[in-house]
């Protein structure tokens, strides 16, 4: 598609009060900017079977969430516009549960090939987490779909950077495998956290840093919020795409059956806090459902979220944001 | 005390201050290790897999597969376990003087460990690269309590320090190495942020020879903001070890601005006279510039001089300085003034005592010098 330089300009300008969600950086420039999106695929859409979904169905999905997100008329062009050809792209997966509830291989090999149609090699993909082990244990072997697969603590010297970097009030230090890559998609599940209420996008980049422990205070709040406002995840997190095949209710974020749901479903979005709003939402819509309390009657209602919109990473608010079912 | 140039770097060489602590690298010990994990002492099961821990006073809800703040202890299927039990990254063999502990086996070496993590973030500390980082993140090896303690005795040192991090949190690590210490002579001394709950520090107490304990200020909002911790816990721990009448040393690292004011040092002073008593050793320490603190400069040796002298005003009459060199590093008899211990950095040499006394007045000396 060919964007003719007034376009372009409109287009940018109209892209800068976004600016502080996640931008595009591929050869063209996402469409459209309106409010924040939320694709949901519709409950029940993804069976999971052997811990997993099927990649075909997945990709569909993908594909018309994509063009949704972008405006562009074929999934390839919307790729396009997140993602340049040359970009080295970090997947960033969710897999301390093990198999039972990390991100599903279906979906990290759909978005393999939906980066595959925007040109970047397979030697430019890198599939992680924070450690080799946990990766092995959801499922992931070493080399995925020719992709590279590994933990950060695969680098001597334990795979952070020396450097401490700030943002808000605990400084950490990430790894060294957000430095490498040009961009990020984050490919975290949707469960129920012991602390922080829920675990959807943004405290999976907990996986990121090297003491996330010192970030759990006060129910990680406002830490999670903090940690995402670092320009690094601020600049290189192009998409998320959050696997809620099977969600977890209760007793988070571990696998605990009794309280393990399959719901079927994948949320996609570029707006971190918009996403975690939707995914509270469900969980407590699924809490209700099973007889549980509330997330606040629990002490534990996710008010990261709500830091997260005080320091502007997005939005919150049902009226703003765009939930589009497929 | 006038020293000649000669004569100061003769001495540093001797203590060793001109180049770092080795790193002992003995065959015995292999690096990368990463240790089985044991199951902690201090903690309580809520159901549903999810703990309580009841080392610190943190006192963390962890849920399973999750860790407390420490990063050191995981829950595995509703048990915590410690996953640094003789696992320490950090094995040196250094002058007990370094720790600072003054009374307590002056002039002798200590082996010193230590594993990964803090249940503090001390936006300050010396040793962030080990006591920020989970086990996972740094090289470490397996060396067993017995084996510790095999150890320090090969290499000439009368005493096991559990220093650098925290000790706090390996705990059960520390424990065992003072039982093993306390069967074979060699004391085990714990250099501590004192942020640990009563009853395992009075477990503690029955095997450890000596603790120091860092009172990083005496308000609640400078251990708040620059510590995540607080100072009610540590007064209390002090009170324990007053109670259980083991030999303890306090030190105060001094940062501009921060915790240098007159107030505090003299209510903390006049706090530890009243509480702990006036034999207590209290060491200012020269703050430098690091970690996430770096845009407070050094801090002025005439401001912990200064610390130093409101102490002794205060009533302390075992006042020291520390990271700077000074004659006010030096034991002086609290009675007649005579000069008692000399220190020079790490170097001491005992001038003027008799056993436990001063030779010159008779005035018993607190600590253990023999």
């Amino acid at each position: 598609m060919n964007i003719s330089r007034r376009k372009f300009n409109k287009n940018l300008l109209s892209f800068l009060p976004a600016i502080n969600m996640i931008s595009g950086s591929g050869s063209g420039l996402m469409k459209r900017k309106r409010q924040s999106i939320v694709i949901q695929a519709e409950p029940g859409s993804f069976i999971r079977i052997n811990n997993d979904v099927n990649m075909e169905k997945v990709k569909k999905f993908l594909d018309k969430g994509i063009k949704k997100l972008t405006e562009y008329s074929s999934p390839d062009e919307g790729w396009r516009s997140m993602f340049s050809p040359g970009d080295k792209v970090g997947i960033k997966l969710s897999c301390l549960p093990g198999k039972p509830l990390s991100s599903s291989r279906g979906i990290v090999k759909a978005v393999i090939e939906g980066l595959a149609s925007a040109g970047i090699k397979e030697n430019n993909i890198l599939v992680w987490e924070r450690s080799n082990r946990e990766l092995q244990n959801a499922g992931f072997p070493l080399s995925f779909k020719g992709v590279r697969v590994y933990g950060t603590d695969q680098y001597a010297g334990g795979g952070y950077s020396s450097e401490i970097e700030f943002s808000g009030s605990v400084g950490t230090c990430f790894s060294k495998i957000m430095y490498e890559v040009d961009a990020l998609i984050n490919i975290p599940v949707l469960k129920d956290h012991d602390l922080s209420g829920i675990s959807c996008s943004m405290k999976n980049f907990y996986g990121a840093i090297y003491n996330p422990n010192k970030f759990h205070s006060n129910n990680c709040d406002p830490y999670i919020a903090e940690l995402n406002a670092h320009s690094i995840i601020k600049k290189k997190l192009k998409l998320v795409i959050c696997d809620a095949s099977r969600i977890q209710i209760n007793n988070g974020p571990a696998y605990y059956p009794k309280y393990s749901k399959n719901y079927g479903s994948v949320l996609m979005g570029t707006d971190q806090v918009a996403l975690d709003h939707t995914g509270w939402q469900i969980i407590e819509k699924e809490r209700k459902r099973a007889g549980l309390i509330s997330l606040k009657d629990a002490g534990r209602e996710p008010e990261y979220i709500e830091s997260a919109v005080k320091l502007g990473l997005g939005e919150n608010r049902d009226s703003k944001i765009d939930l589009i079912r497929i | 005390m006038k020293r000649d140039r000669r004569n100061f770097i003769k001495l540093l060489m001797q203590a060793g201050v001109a180049s770092p602590s080795f790193m002992l690298m003995s065959p015995s010990l292999s690096g990368n290790v990463q240790s089985v994990p044991v199951e902690a002492k201090y903690y309580e099961k809520l159901g549903e897999k999810k703990i309580k821990c009841n080392l610190c006073p943190h006192e963390c809800r962890v849920a399973d597969l999750e860790r407390g703040t420490c990063g050191v202890r995981e829950n595995r299927g509703g048990k915590y376990f410690t996953l640094v039990h003789s696992n320490p990254c950090a094995v040196n063999v250094d002058p007990i003087e370094k720790k600072p502990v003054f009374h307590y086996l002056p002039g002798t070496k200590s082996f010193s460990i230590a594993t990964a993590g803090c249940n503090f973030v001390c936006k300050f500390c010396q040793n962030w690269e080990i006591s920020q980082k989970r086990p996972e993140q740094v090289k470490s090896f397996t060396l067993s309590p017995a084996g510790v303690n095999m150890l320090a005795k090969k290499r000439g040192c009368r005493t096991v320090a559990h220093t650098y991090s925290e000790p706090v949190i390996f705990f059960e690590y520390m424990l065992d190495c003072a039982i093993e210490g306390k069967r074979r002579g060699i004391p085990n001394v714990m250099i501590s942020n004192g942020f640990i709950q009563e009853k395992p520090m009075r477990e503690l107490c029955k095997y450890l020879g000596a603790v120091k304990i860092d009172l990083k200020a005496f308000t609640e909002k400078f251990y708040k903001e620059f510590c995540s911790g607080s100072l009610r816990p540590v007064l209390d721990t002090l009170l324990v070890l007053k109670d259980e009448g083991i030999w303890f040393e306090i030190v105060d690292l001094i940062i501009p601005t921060l915790n240098d004011s007159d107030t505090e040092i003299k209510k903390m002073s006049k706090w530890i006279v009243k509480e702990l008593g006036s034999d207590v050793p209290l060491h200012f320490s020269r703050y430098y510039p690091t970690f996430m603190l770096k845009n407070i400069p050094p801090t002025p040796p005439e401001t912990v001089l200064k610390a130093r002298k409101i102490a002794l005003d205060s009533g302390v009459r075992f006042a020291y300085v520390g990271n700077m060199i000074s004659d006010a590093e030096n034991t002086y008899c609290p009675s007649c003034n005579k000069l008692l211990i000399e220190r020079v950095g790490f170097h001491s040499s005992i001038k003027g005592m008799k056993k436990n006394k001063c030779k010159y007045c008779g005035e018993k000396i607190p600590g253990r010098f023999n």
